[in-house]
């Protein structure tokens, strides 16, 4: 029904053959996709004729092909021609040698047409270490307070979250409370910013939408969003967190004058509106619009980023076409990523394992 | 010359108005006319999920009634054709957002840039059908050879009759199996046109493909080989004021047909 030929498996965070092998079929068996194409990623490990053949037969017996490999071994990399598969370098490699000045915009652009376009990215499997940070914020959730009467359900169905706002309402009272623990949330999401910044292998998989959409070419330039960004941005005061255990659907509207968690998925057709950065413990295919006043040091978090459109501060992106995570494979596999501004641009970091 | 305002309904849900109107968009924009499709099914949008439209979406006809942005800048334009623009509906709304004179104010100035303005009404015949006919000269009824399918296309037919500059309406006969026809399981296209006592426009069969084109976000027309996309096209050249022949719809005669057709022959000499 989708029409993805290939497919990715990335093995990179595995190191013996037992792991790939058992990492792969893992990957395979969550999800149905026979007769599709391979592209499988591995570190620099070195295998022999013998383990990569069992590798390609594990792959057969799932009614897949073994296409491609990724490998920064060149024995490796030998073996996998002698059996006819394709050999090419990981992305990153391939950027390092194309853009040696490591141009963002450009590498957005290249890792775009390469990877991800008519391909589902599948990165990592194998665990999720982001978990740990946000599962102290969810321990600490027990003392956060939601901002009441910011949380705006959408119009269908009428009072939804108002009910949520009284629950929380009665259980937490103390405002007090409610801001030092809200500092404490700030201080980790910040922890969080370092250890991403280490990771340089940013992933651009949205794409500036300025392009080809309007009938006509000035039409765009006369875009803004619903609040026109000024001069001085609107920073969100970081205290104000609305937290929500709840899925939004389609047609709801959650719009906060600070941060947003939302524990649960935001299905299409959602929207969420913040003045500071939106976290979504879940699957995030909706429309989030974070620094809506022009903040564009706002950030995006999901566990896996499937959304419709994205918007920080005044910038706006769009969904590749034919990217599209099939619901099958929602609820398996999770590969945190966030979203920022980088250069005007939006662009997708992995929040990675180390 | 302005061009022509032609709102798709049906009255009864899940015939296959949105669909029709998708597919019936892309053929007109495929023969070289300027077409602008209007989704006015606010709060249950579907049409630009049918076109893959969904990621470019950013201003709705919402916006654009209250004002918050220009006409302009709320269509959205086909990936392929660029003879073909989407206005959306808003998904965070509800029907009540908009009203006919403003419906039909949209409509009269697209009439002016575009050779057909394609109106997808939404299920029922509330406000939401109140708008979308408001603007319209031409109408579309979609139905299947269903008994109440058929029911509420007769009462669409009955308010559409009392609408004014609705000059003309044909009838357009959808999900048809020829198989269950010919074994008298369902209504044949003669008898849904003797009931309505209405023109009719197409035949579309019954056809797989639609459902594998909807999840992929491109109209059945484009498929060269489905037969539901050829109806479609032929739809579409007569919308265009060609005189085309129906479509042959019956399914190619397999080969165990053909064997127990000789078989029954041979049993009937005998």
């Amino acid at each position: 029904m989708y029409d993805n030929e290939f497919f990715v498996v990335d093995m990179a965070s595995c190191s013996s053959t037992g792991e790939i092998i058992n990492s792969l079929s893992l990957a395979l068996e969550t999800l149905n996709h026979s007769g599709k194409k391979i592209v499988l990623k591995l570190n620099d490990s070195q295998l022999n004729q013998s383990q990569l053949l069992s590798i390609q037969s594990l792959v057969t017996s799932y009614g897949c092909i073994l296409d491609t490999i990724e490998t920064l071994n060149e024995q490796t990399a030998q073996v996998a021609q002698n059996m006819n598969i394709l050999v090419q370098k990981p992305i990153e490699k391939r950027v390092e040698e194309k853009y040696p000045q490591d141009n963002k915009e450009e590498f957005q652009s290249f890792s775009m047409n390469n990877v991800t376009d008519n391909s589902i990215a599948l990165k990592d499997v194998n665990g999720l270490h982001f978990e740990a940070d946000l599962d102290e914020i969810q321990r600490q959730q027990d003392s956060i307070n939601i901002n009441s009467d910011l949380v705006k359900a959408g119009i269908n169905p009428q009072g939804s979250f108002a009910q949520i706002e009284q629950q929380v309402e009665t259980k937490y009272p103390s405002v007090e409370e409610i801001n030092s623990i809200t500092d404490e949330f700030t201080k980790s999401s910040n922890n969080l910013d370092d250890v991403e910044n280490l990771e340089k292998n940013s992933i651009g998989v949205y794409k500036k939408a300025y392009d080809e959409n309007a009938l006509s070419d000035d039409a765009w330039e006369e875009v803004d969003f619903y609040e026109t960004p000024t001069d001085d941005p609107v920073v969100s005061d970081s205290k104000n967190t609305t937290y929500i255990n709840q899925t939004l659907r389609s047609g709801q509207i959650l719009e906060s004058d600070g941060n947003v968690v939302i524990i649960g998925d935001c299905h299409p057709g959602s929207e969420i509106r913040a003045l500071g950065d939106i976290t979504v413990w879940g699957v995030l295919s909706g429309i989030a619009h974070a620094g809506c006043k022009g903040n564009l040091n706002a950030k995006v978090r999901a566990l896996k980023m499937n959304a419709v459109q994205l918007r920080i501060g005044n910038c706006y992106s769009r969904r590749p076409d034919g990217t599209n995570i099939p619901y099958i494979i929602r609820s398996s596999i999770f590969t945190p990523e966030e979203a920022r501004v980088v250069d005007g641009e939006i662009m997708l970091f992995k929040i990675n394992q180390n | 010359m302005a061009g022509s305002v032609i709102v798709i309904t049906s009255g009864k849900g899940g015939v296959g108005k949105t669909t029709t109107s998708a597919n019936i968009g892309t053929a007109l924009a495929h023969m070289g006319n300027k077409v602008v499709l209007i989704d006015t099914d606010i709060g249950l949008r579907n049409l630009d999920l049918l076109l893959g439209l969904e990621n470019r979406i950013v201003y709705t006809i919402v916006d654009v009634v209250e004002e918050r942005c220009k006409l302009k800048q709320a269509l959205v334009k086909d990936k392929k054709n660029p003879n073909l623009c989407l206005l959306a509906a808003a998904q965070t709304r509800d029907k009540s957002a908009v009203d006919a004179d403003q419906l039909k104010d949209i409509c009269e100035q697209l009439k002016q840039d575009f050779d057909y303005v394609l109106v997808d009404c939404p299920a029922g015949i509330e406000q939401g059908f109140q708008n979308a006919v408001a603007g319209a000269n031409e109408a579309i009824v979609v139905t299947t050879p269903e008994m109440s399918a058929i029911r509420d296309a007769d009462r669409i037919i009955g308010l559409l009759e009392s609408k004014e500059g609705v000059e003309k309406y044909r009838l357009l006969v959808n999900r048809v199996r020829p198989k269950l026809i010919k074994s008298n399981d369902m209504m044949g296209v003669d008898d849904v046109v003797e009931i309505l006592s209405c023109d009719l426009i197409g035949v579309i069969p019954e056809d797989t493909n639609i459902i594998t084109s909807t999840n992929k976000g491109e109209p059945v027309v484009n498929d060269e080989k489905s037969l539901a996309g050829k109806a479609y096209l032929n739809v579409a050249r007569r919308i265009m004021g060609e005189d085309v022949p129906l479509l042959d719809i019956d399914e190619p005669t397999t080969l165990i047909d053909k064997i127990k057709k000789f078989f029954a022959t041979k049993k009937a000499q005998g």
